[in-house]
């Protein structure tokens, strides 16, 4: 298998043939990443088009330091974040309700039997402003302040959102877990 | 940037882990989109490379000619093109002093007159640098140092060359062996009107499109020409001094990529289900029969494979086919019969020509294959070629003389082919290529 350093010298040179192997060899999974910041599936496929198109365009930038897959996974993110954000550029009088974070420490349930499919289909039935808030604090790691600057919104309703994403997944989980349960024992 | 936290919720983590690594295909033809948008950038790249590269040419072609210009200058010049030596005893100090009109001559027995010179030759004193550059004040009226009105002075100065070299060698005669060469030169040049070139270039090719449609940016945007080669012996004919006929014959290689066409192996066993009907793919050359009934093949992001099957007769998903490819590479290989005009530019030790003519190309191979492992798998044909091929073509010829006989050449040239290579209704993508042809010549 072609190392990715010669792929990407050769996607600088022009090569079809190295650009095609690049897209092949990482698309399965930044696909994942599209689809778990998009509702339906023609914005993740949006997404991932455009977010290749810049990983093309802004390969020369790309220094060999640290991982490539992480370095495509921000730009995909980026492009997630930029359609969000053009989409969802107004504020709502409920993106500054702040409703209290729960203190106790998270209960512990038996998610067994759920996978990554559930775990994507739940995360895609969030509202958008909760699933962007969600993924980028949960999945990402991004802090308050800095998911604040990235999608325009104040650090309290960054954690407001977050609290309410995390009720409706508990929500959702226990519930998938439940009728996956009913399905194995029924 | 992970917020180490000990509230972190046991659904954070659910969500992160269980994500981790999860992959799912993405839609057929997103690729296809893709692909386009970064071609056309690149563009912009490859037209400021071949641009860099005619300044390169150019710069080449500009330095060479002052090369030559300074070279013919030098040989025209006596002062420069001959040695320190030969210049300190020149004719016209001897001639002048014949006439009696340099006082110093008297004193130098290198400028006694000529029979004394002739006759003692192991006397000879040269005048020193002083002396030298007197004797030139006294014969102002030129550059060179020459009486400018003096009637004697009839030789050329490349005659005066030569006769100083045998006055050195102790065999002066007042010979008008120069005269005779520049007869000799001329007598040559009539002689040697026939050359002989062998040439070879790589070749690269590109297509033009006449018709903007769909189906033409879809071909034409995953097609790649691949380096091609060419190359010949051609008799060349001197008409003038200037213009020369050239023809011969050359044999040409063309490559040509046709991407994101899956081909696999194995389809033969399903013959009692499709029957032995086999593919068609379009392209912009003409359209690729598949003469291997055991290929199947799949277009990823188009309709370029015109024969499809329905699920009921052939579903590829469920037979056992084995990947091979995802391109198929068209090899076409041409004879040709140029006819080339050339005019020199400039006649010095490195020549310029201007080429410009017609060639007659008849197509002798043709043929498809993809690759495995390196090798070749044989997948067919293109039909719908065109047989017989006329291109245009313009260049420059670089010429440097290595001897009287050899010389050596280079030849950007740019050739635009006047009729398509193959004939699909809706495209016309007319190729047109670049090479930089270089060989040897012997004139005869």
């Amino acid at each position: 298998m072609p190392d990715i350093r010669n792929i990407i010298k050769g996607c600088l040179a022009g090569n079809r043939r190295d650009q095609e192997l690049l897209y092949r060899r990482h698309a399965a999974k930044l696909y994942a990443v599209c689809l778990q910041y998009s509702g339906n599936d023609d914005e993740a496929r949006d997404i991932l088009q455009e977010g290749y198109i810049k990983i093309f365009e802004n390969l020369i930038t790309y220094k060999n330091e640290g991982s490539f897959e992480g370095w495509m996974r921000r730009i995909i993110v980026n492009t997630a974040l930029e359609k969000y954000r053009s989409k969802h550029n107004l504020y709502r009088v409920d993106d500054i309700d702040l409703i209290q974070e729960p203190d106790a420490a998270p209960e512990t349930e038996d998610y067994a039997g759920l996978e990554a499919v559930d775990l994507l289909d739940i995360i895609r039935e969030l509202p958008p402003k909760y699933r962007m808030v969600f993924n980028l604090f949960a999945i990402e790691g991004y802090s308050h302040k800095e998911i604040s600057q990235m999608i325009k919104i104040s650090e309290g309703t960054s954690k407001s959102n977050l609290s309410r994403a995390r009720i409706i997944l508990q929500k959702k989980v226990k519930l998938y877990t439940g009728l996956k349960k009913d399905v194995v024992s029924g | 940037m992970w917020s180490v936290d000990n509230k972190e919720a046991n659904i954070d983590l659910l969500f992160r882990n269980g994500l981790k690594d999860f992959e799912v295909l993405p839609p057929v033809g997103v690729w296809g989109n893709i692909f386009p948008v970064i071609r056309k950038k690149q563009k912009p790249v490859i037209l400021l490379r071949s641009a860099a590269l005619i300044a390169v040419l150019l710069s080449i072609s500009f330095l060479a000619y002052r090369w030559s210009k300074e070279l013919s200058s030098s040989l025209q010049n006596p002062m420069l093109a001959v040695s320190e030596e030969s210049i300190q005893v020149p004719d016209n100090t001897l001639i002048a002093e014949n006439q009696g009109r340099m006082p110093l001559s008297d004193n130098i027995p290198g400028t006694t007159d000529r029979k004394n010179q002739a006759t003692d030759q192991s006397g000879i004193v040269e005048p020193s640098d002083d002396e030298y550059i007197s004797s030139f004040d006294q014969n102002p009226g030129t550059d060179e140092g020459y009486p400018a009105n003096s009637n004697n002075i009839d030789i050329p100065a490349f005659n005066q060359t030569v006769q100083r070299f045998n006055y050195y060698a102790g065999n002066f005669k007042p010979d008008f062996e120069g005269l005779n060469k520049l007869d000799y030169e001329e007598q040559k040049e009539k002689i040697n009107r026939w050359s002989v070139t062998a040439m070879a270039s790589p070749t690269y090719y590109l297509r033009m499109e006449m018709n903007h449609n769909e189906l033409s940016n879809q071909i034409s945007s995953s097609e790649q020409s691949r380096i091609s080669y060419s190359g010949g012996v051609s008799f060349a004919y001197k008409i003038s001094k200037k213009l020369s006929i050239q023809s011969g014959l050359y044999y040409s290689s063309i490559g040509n990529e046709v991407g994101g066409i899956n081909s696999f192996a194995g389809f033969s066993g399903y013959d009692y289900t499709k029957g032995d009907h086999n593919f068609e793919v379009l392209t912009s050359s003409g359209r690729i029969y598949t003469e291997n009934a055991d290929v199947f093949l799949l277009d990823n992001s188009g309709d370029r494979v015109v024969t499809r099957y329905t699920n009921d007769v052939f579903d590829p998903t469920k037979a056992n086919l084995s990947y091979i490819n995802n391109s198929l590479f068209q090899n076409f290989s041409y004879i040709e019969m140029p006819v080339i005009l050339r005019y020199k530019l400039i006649d010095k030790s490195v020549d310029f020509n201007l080429i410009g003519g017609l060639s007659y190309n008849l197509l002798v191979n043709n043929s498809v294959h993809t690759v495995i492992d390196g090798s070749k798998y044989t997948i067919g044909k293109t039909a719908g070629l065109n047989p017989f091929m006329v291109s245009s073509s313009m260049g420059m010829g670089i010429e440097y003389s290595l001897s009287e006989k050899f010389s050596l050449n280079l030849e950007p040239t740019f050739r635009y082919y006047l009729n398509p290579f193959g004939e699909i209704p809706g495209l016309r993508i007319h190729p047109y290529s670049f090479g930089v042809f270089s060989g040897l010549s012997y004139k005869f």
